[in-house]
């Protein structure tokens, strides 16, 4: 059963938080451990699974980045895993002026800004992707997919050097 | 993790770090990713009248294995042919730089970027022998802003 369903929900890229917090909160209720402390051993393990699972399903879902990642997955869009690399210039070359301009960014007033301008990037690409998965639109869905990958990892060497910076100067 | 004390040297003293003109008839650049990780590797050769990889220069944004594996490439390419740089391999690379299985993909990296600058040059000399008019100059130097 995939993460959606198993929750009840679409499979789609948008998701209300609320509908997603309702959804799992009611299952995992329903399947708590202590509702089955006095059942039979396998029922316990079916209700300890279902818990398992239902945090699995719910983790992957919450974040609209690992949920496109995961509903791509679902839709049999395929990205290059470990090893495989990529020649799309456009992508490539924004992602490496990213970087540049991070690395160059010496305050962190200018990283904060640079992270800021991502982060909407990541909106606006996220937003985009809604509509290319309604259309079905593989290609293209790869290709945003990308894209979002190289700004999720942009943010994470934001973090990074927020952090080394402050630490310098503290 | 014990990394190799040539892994270190590459790492910590990265050689020919930098960019040659792209425009230049005589340069050819490779722009690769690993998107699995994030890498972004740009690895640029120019060719001097003689046939021989007169410089190389490479940025590399990655961890410490894809910054050494392209630091390594640009000394191994400069005075060769592109032909004989076309040859170099991953396994060399990793060989070379004794790479922990999990990092072979950052020469992997390496690789293609090579393979790739050497594309790109020979792609310009096929333009500039069949000369196309009105072509459109390189968009790609102001993207992202």
């Amino acid at each position: 059963m995939d993460h959606f369903a198993r929750l009840g929900l679409p499979a789609a890229l948008e998701l209300e938080p609320a509908s997603l917090d309702r959804a799992y909160f009611a299952l995992q209720r329903q399947w708590h451990p202590d509702r089955f402390a006095n059942r039979p051993a396998e029922e316990r393990a079916r209700a300890s699974a279902e818990a398992a699972a239902l945090n699995d399903a719910y983790r992957t879902l919450k974040d609209p980045l690992s949920r496109a990642f995961y509903l791509a997955e679902l839709k049999g869009v395929a990205l290059p895993g470990d090893g495989k690399t990529i020649d799309d210039p456009d992508l490539l070359m924004e992602a490496m002026e990213a970087r540049e301009a991070l690395h160059e960014a010496q305050t962190v007033e200018a990283i904060d800004k640079l992270a800021v301008e991502a982060r909407d990037e990541v909106k606006q690409a996220l937003g985009n992707l809604g509509t290319l998965f309604l259309r079905g639109d593989k290609p293209a869905i790869r290709k945003a997919l990308l894209r979002l990958r190289y700004l999720d990892k942009f943010a994470d060497e934001a973090r990074t050097r927020r952090a080394n910076l402050e630490r310098s100067s503290a | 993790m014990a990394y190799s004390d040539k892994l270190i040297d590459h790492y910590e003293n990265p050689r020919n770090i930098g960019s040659l003109d792209k425009n230049d008839d005589d340069v050819g650049t490779g722009l690769v990713g690993a998107p699995a990780c994030g890498d972004v590797m740009k690895l640029q050769i120019k060719v001097g009248p003689d046939g021989l990889i007169e410089d190389a220069k490479f940025k590399t944004f990655g961890c410490g294995s894809a910054i050494a594996s392209s630091s390594l490439v640009t000394e191994w390419v400069k005075g060769k042919t592109i032909d004989e740089a076309g040859t170099i391999k991953n396994t060399d690379i990793a060989k070379h730089l004794a790479l922990p299985p999990v990092k072979i993909h950052c020469s992997v990296l390496a690789e293609d970027a090579i393979k790739a600058a050497i594309a790109d040059y020979r792609a310009k000399a096929v333009q500039k022998t069949e000369p196309q008019a009105g072509k459109p100059a390189d968009q790609t130097a102001e993207a992202a802003e």
